[in-house]
């Protein structure tokens, strides 16, 4: 597979991922939380395509998500791309990958990828988002997302077939 | 070695996107508008993507809705039940308060909110985050003279207002219940203005700033926009009922807590008043 198709691979992905979660995801909730989509896509792909990958995938999501969100344009783009580096840098030198270790590490990184979305979203001035409810949201969020890993890891692997092992 | 390069490679791809954030972040904390723009075109670049979705997807959300609220709806069922028959109990002396409101109104001559221009949208969004929960987005947009500011209301009166500049045939209404969202009030007969903002989802406004403490409020007043000089509201939208009175001796002020006139949850459709408050001064 080319380079290309697999940019293309990845930008529809990205792109379908974002749709699917403002027009369904974002109603499925459960205790009024819904799945963390966009954070999961930017974990799994680090999971999946190392850090680069993973910072540049959350980078994009997190710019799209953005768009429709009240806060600062760029505060989930520069979270996500922290979280997507990171996961995919403590992937390559600890876990290499059971596939168990990676949905719960995907489902960890997103409690905490919420919580320093919310304490640097009240540090730049945002209201509202560290509350008495974020406990509540990180747990529902990060169990919705161990369950949307499984998935989303398969969807990178697809995008990316020829980074698994040394490459990365 | 070629790991090595990979390495540097990560590490320069982690800088540049830091970076660029970063910069987006100051950018549109100043209000950059070329930033501003580039949002609303790729927002509505992808506006068709969505709605198609939305209209695809729409069934299984409320179908998830149903069964996850089920018991949510059967208690709200209930008490829509006993709201219902209090309300039948209470017609003529409703028909009675909006008489004696709109003549309040107009002795105090504040225009009729309904002669404004004003534009019904759908909401299409309630919200897409998990920290979004006071907002709202509206199918309609700058195309339809939708700007900055612009209150927006329901028959039962204001539930919010549009918050940033708004896009081509989408905008984001920001609701009454955000603890940020303040609006300038008084009590039906008195000529105090106050300010009220936001409690929270589900609670009611608070009005903490700007009543007198000798001023007459009595529980059941109702509250409207002030519509002073300057603000984003005209007057005389209702606002709420006063369900309680407390005092703040200290600073010779009334603390009233304000139950909203219009429910802002589980919004469908909505007006937005086409009123520029600075045209309206000038």
């Amino acid at each position: 597979m080319t380079t290309a198709t697999a940019y293309l691979r990845s930008a529809l992905f990205l792109l379908t991922a974002l749709i699917l979660h403002l027009a369904l995801f974002s109603d499925l909730r459960v205790l009024g939380v819904a799945p963390e989509v966009p954070l999961a896509v930017a974990v799994t792909a680090g999971l999946v395509g190392g850090p680069e990958r993973g910072a540049i995938a959350g980078f994009a999501i997190g710019l799209g998500i953005d768009l429709y969100l009240p806060t600062l344009f760029g505060l989930s783009a520069l979270i996500y791309t922290v979280w997507g580096y990171s996961v995919g840098l403590i992937e390559v030198r600890i876990f290499r990958s059971a596939w168990w270790i990676n949905v719960l590490v995907a489902a960890a990184a997103t409690a905490g990828g919420l919580l320093v979305y919310a304490v640097l979203g009240e540090l730049l001035g945002e209201a509202n988002l560290y509350t008495d409810r974020l406990y509540r949201v990180m747990g529902v969020a990060a169990a919705g997302n161990l369950v949307l890993s499984l998935p989303l890891l398969g969807l990178w692997r697809w995008s990316w077939p020829g980074l698994l092992g040394e490459e990365r | 070695m070629a790991t090595g390069t990979r390495a540097a490679r990560s590490r320069f791809t982690l800088i540049f996107l830091l970076l660029s954030s970063a910069t987006l972040l100051t950018l549109d904390a100043r209000d950059f508008e070329p930033l501003q723009r580039t949002e609303e075109t790729l927002a509505d670049l992808i506006s068709p993507l969505r709605s198609g979705a939305d209209r695809l997807f729409g069934p299984v959300g409320d179908a998830w809705a149903g069964v996850t609220g089920y018991d949510e709806l059967k208690a709200e069922n209930q008490m829509l039940r006993q709201e219902l028959q209090e309300l039948e109990g209470q017609k003529i002396l409703d028909s009675d308060a909006v008489i004696r409101l709109e003549s309040l109104l107009d002795e105090l001559g504040l225009p009729y909110v309904l002669d404004i221009p004003n534009v019904v949208g759908e909401v299409v969004t309630a919200n897409v985050g998990n920290f979004d929960r006071y907002s709202v987005q509206i199918n309609r947009g700058s195309d339809d003279g939708i700007r900055n500011g612009m209150p927006v209301v329901t028959r039962g009166g204001l539930v919010g207002r549009i918050d940033g500049d708004p896009g081509q045939g989408h905008s984001r209404v920001t609701l009454l219940t955000d603890p940020g969202f303040e609006v300038g009030v008084l009590a039906v007969g008195t000529d105090d203005v106050a300010l009220a903002s936001g409690g929270g989802r589900g609670k009611p406004l608070m009005v903490a700033k700007g009543l007198e403490i000798d001023t007459e409020v009595a529980l059941g007043h109702e509250v409207v926009t002030s519509g002073v000089d300057r603000s984003r509201y005209p007057p005389g939208i209702p606002v709420g009922i006063v369900t309680d009175i407390d005092f703040d001796e200290a600073r010779l002020l009334q603390l009233l807590t304000v139950e909203p006139s219009a429910n802002a949850d589980n919004l469908s459709f909505v007006t937005v008043l086409l009123y520029d408050s600075l045209a309206e001064g000038s």
